[in-house]
């Protein structure tokens, strides 16, 4: 008995032994590691400034024998602890930090006496920011021409937009998985790296808005709306046209311009028809408003979604910052529309009873009950939009959390609901994503960047003027979508070097330009390509270069007026 | 009773379409059946998951189109019906003209060389030919009414 209790206790001081030695051993082993070293520190930047994350960061000692090694961080930090069986301090010859990523010339850094005395005594070391320098290699090239071919077959649509974008996508990551084998010149970036430039923000945010956009859609509201302008306007063709505008400015600032142009084109093309007017008379003016009033808010466009994202700006900052410019640049638009459409407007005449009846009887809400939740829902996306921010709320989540709140409480068919989400265009922008991410990945954003910033120096008006106008032009010739992915880290780097640009500003500036570049040609925006289709359809043509006419005067109006209280405000 | 079949898209364009089967039907004293094609090839410009909502808006602006062609034949106490459709012009003409045993087929004048849907004049005389033999309508072109 006496032997199994002393074997009990043997066994208890056995396992409390080992239980001591399993929680000390670690700590002596620390201990041992951090004795008598210490850290060194930095950023790696590049030559404009901008951090530079997954640079390779090796300590290098006889410039041979890497002994530590460590990879930069999102904001270009990097730190390497030393560690007794590595200590470089033993080495005798000089110890150097090498520093590489592909797309940038590699750099080396010698480490001072002084350095390795204070590493010697456990202190931290701290090395100056490192500037890496951009290299110029065939995947430069590469994807520069992968980025121009596919903007070129969207703008000439020869591939759906859609398309050339998974084609884009699909080949810089061909020529990265292929190319690198062969030559460290073909890599552009892997498979995982391409994935990082994809903003889930604006995926999920356009995502949320379309499952919104389904629901309203289908309530009639459009047709009521359109309808209700005619009563309003009571046969005075005029107001009739500033009330349509309104509507279709209104509506683009909160729903997308392509919904709203697919669903107030039919019904504003009847009412012109009923009239006696040219469709076009008020098509037109229509659109073009579509496109000036959705920059209003965050999400009335999608350059604006980018731009949200991109720089942090909230859904009141854009209210706030462009609500009056866009009021300018719309009542301009509204005076330019009556003068050039005077001839038209003239030419109306007693609208048919007959007709009125048939309009009267698509004029009227369909699902006054869909239509009741979605307003109360859109209502509390609003506020949270607004209000969010002071809890660091993102979009996305408002515009899902409303999506999801919506379908609880209308329990639409979720087949239906799913299917008008447009996938078509969440893969277009991931796709997007992908090929802008390789351009910048490889340094072609950074040269454009630098060339603007050497054209506008510290000017902050000529920045202005810059960014403004050639988003605008080019948004007339090529997607404004692309164009304005690309254009954000140049924006983003303008920023940073133009002084007073701090306020964002040039972002606005970014804003303003591409959508409202979008009425200078027919092919400029979506909507607009939308509205002159079902005009087509109902027997009014509206040719590249009749919209010219009409929308090039309406572009330099718009965004002259818009620019100008940017200038005044900022 | 045979009947004439009007296909139409509305603007002025339509007109002189409308005209010629109008006065036609007072000489024969046949129903017009205005046809409205929908057609949304031009979705392919642009990607939208609407295409459902797009198809019914133009349905009722084709409903629209046709009452305002029936008004013009109500006005010369013509009898007219309309007809939209989903498709491509050609073939939904063909498929009428089985349907109502059509007499006469109204075709407007041509409108350009890239359109898929409407005719052109390479493609004028050969549908005329294939509406003639496959429905035994007497196709008349409108133009030659002007």
């Amino acid at each position: 008995m006496k032997r199994k209790t002393n074997l009990q206790r043997y066994l208890v001081a056995a396992l409390l032994l080992a239980g001591a030695l399993i929680f000390y051993a670690p700590n002596r082993i620390g201990k041992a590691q951090d004795a008598g070293l210490g850290t060194i520190f930095g950023r790696v930047l590049d030559e404009q400034g901008v951090a530079v994350e997954g640079a390779e960061v090796s300590l290098l000692a006889d410039r041979k024998i890497a002994v530590l090694h460590t990879t930069t961080q999102s904001d270009g930090s990097f730190a390497l602890h030393l560690s007794a069986p590595n200590d470089p301090t033993e080495f005798d010859e000089a110890i150097y930090l090498h520093i590489e990523r592909p797309h940038f010339s590699p750099a080396e850094i010698a480490l001072e006496s002084a350095d390795l005395q204070q590493l010697n005594a456990g202190a931290a070391v701290e090395i100056p920011d490192i500037t890496l320098a951009r290299k110029i290699s065939l995947a430069f090239w590469l994807a520069t021409v992968i980025f121009i071919s596919m903007l070129l077959l969207i703008a000439t649509d020869k591939l759906h937009n859609t398309l050339a974008a998974l084609v884009g996508a699909s080949l810089v990551l061909i020529i990265s998985y292929l190319g690198h084998p062969i030559s460290e010149n073909l890599y552009i970036f892997d498979f995982t790296d391409s994935l990082k430039y994809i903003d889930w923000n604006v995926i999920f945010l356009i995502m949320g808005m379309m499952i919104v956009v389904a629901v309203v859609e289908n309530t009639g509201i459009f047709q009521w709306l359109a309808f209700f302008a005619y009563r309003a306007s009571r046969g005075n063709v005029y107001i009739l046209l500033a009330i349509l505008m309104l509507i279709a400015g209104v509506a683009s600032a909160f729903l997308d311009n392509v919904t709203t142009m697919l669903l107030m084109t039919p019904i504003t093309i009847q009412i012109a028809i009923s009239m006696g007017i040219n469709p076009l008379a008020f098509l037109l003016p229509e659109v073009m408003a579509s496109n000036v009033v959705g920059i209003s808010t965050l999400i009335g466009t999608p350059t604006n979604i980018l731009i949200g994202s991109y720089a942090d700006i909230s859904f009141s900052e854009f209210l706030t910052n462009l609500t009056p410019g866009v009021l300018m640049a719309f009542i301009g638009l509204i005076i330019y529309s009556l003068l050039i459409y005077k001839k038209e407007l003239v030419a109306a005449s007693e609208a048919s009873p007959m007709l009125l009846e048939h309009l009267a009887e698509r004029g009227r809400i369909t699902q006054p009950e869909h239509l009741k939740k979605a307003g109360w829902v859109g209502l509390g996306m609003l506020l949270l939009f607004i209000f969010g921010e002071k809890i660091h709320l993102l979009p996305a989540v408002t515009a899902l959390v409303g999506a999801t709140t919506l379908m609880v409480w209308i329990k639409p068919d979720i087949e239906e609901m799913i299917e008008a989400v447009d996938w078509t265009t969440l893969v277009f922008f991931m796709a997007l994503f992908m090929v802008v991410g390789a351009i910048q990945e490889v340094g072609l954003i950074s040269y454009i960047a630098v060339f603007i910033g050497q054209l506008v120096g510290e000017n902050l008006v000529l920045a202005m003027i810059a960014v403004t106008w050639l988003s605008a032009i080019l948004s007339m010739v090529i997607a404004n979508i692309p164009f304005t992915a690309a254009m954000l880290p140049v924006v983003g780097f303008l920023t940073t070097t133009v002084p007073g640009a701090e306020s964002k500003v040039l972002f606005f500036c970014l804003s303003v330009g591409s959508a409202m570049g979008g009425n200078g040609s027919l092919i400029g925006a979506s909507a607009n390509m939308i509205a002159s289709g079902i005009a087509e359809r109902a027997g009014y043509s509206i040719s590249y270069m009749y919209f010219l006419k009409k929308g090039l005067p309406a572009l330099l109006i718009t965004v002259g007026l818009a620019m100008l209280w940017l200038l005044i405000k900022f | 009773m045979p009947g004439i079949v009007c296909a139409i898209r509305g603007g002025p364009a339509s007109q002189p379409t409308i005209q010629k089967a109008i006065q036609l039907a007072e000489k024969t004293h046949q129903t017009v059946y205005f046809l409205y094609v929908v057609n949304l090839d031009f979705l392919t410009l642009t990607s939208t998951s609407r295409v459902h909502v797009v198809e019914k808006e133009l349905h009722q602006m084709g409903e629209f189109i046709l009452l305002t062609a029936q008004t013009q034949a109500a006005k010369n106490s013509v009898t007219a019906e309309p007809v939209v459709r989903k498709g491509q012009v050609r073939d939904e003409i063909i498929g009428l003209c089985h349907e109502v045993g059509a007499e006469y087929v109204i075709l407007g004048q041509p409108r350009g060389q890239n359109e898929v849907d409407t005719f052109t004049h390479e493609h004028m005389e050969q549908f005329r030919q294939e509406i003639e033999q496959e429905s035994g309508a007497k196709v008349v072109l409108a133009e030659e009414a002007q």
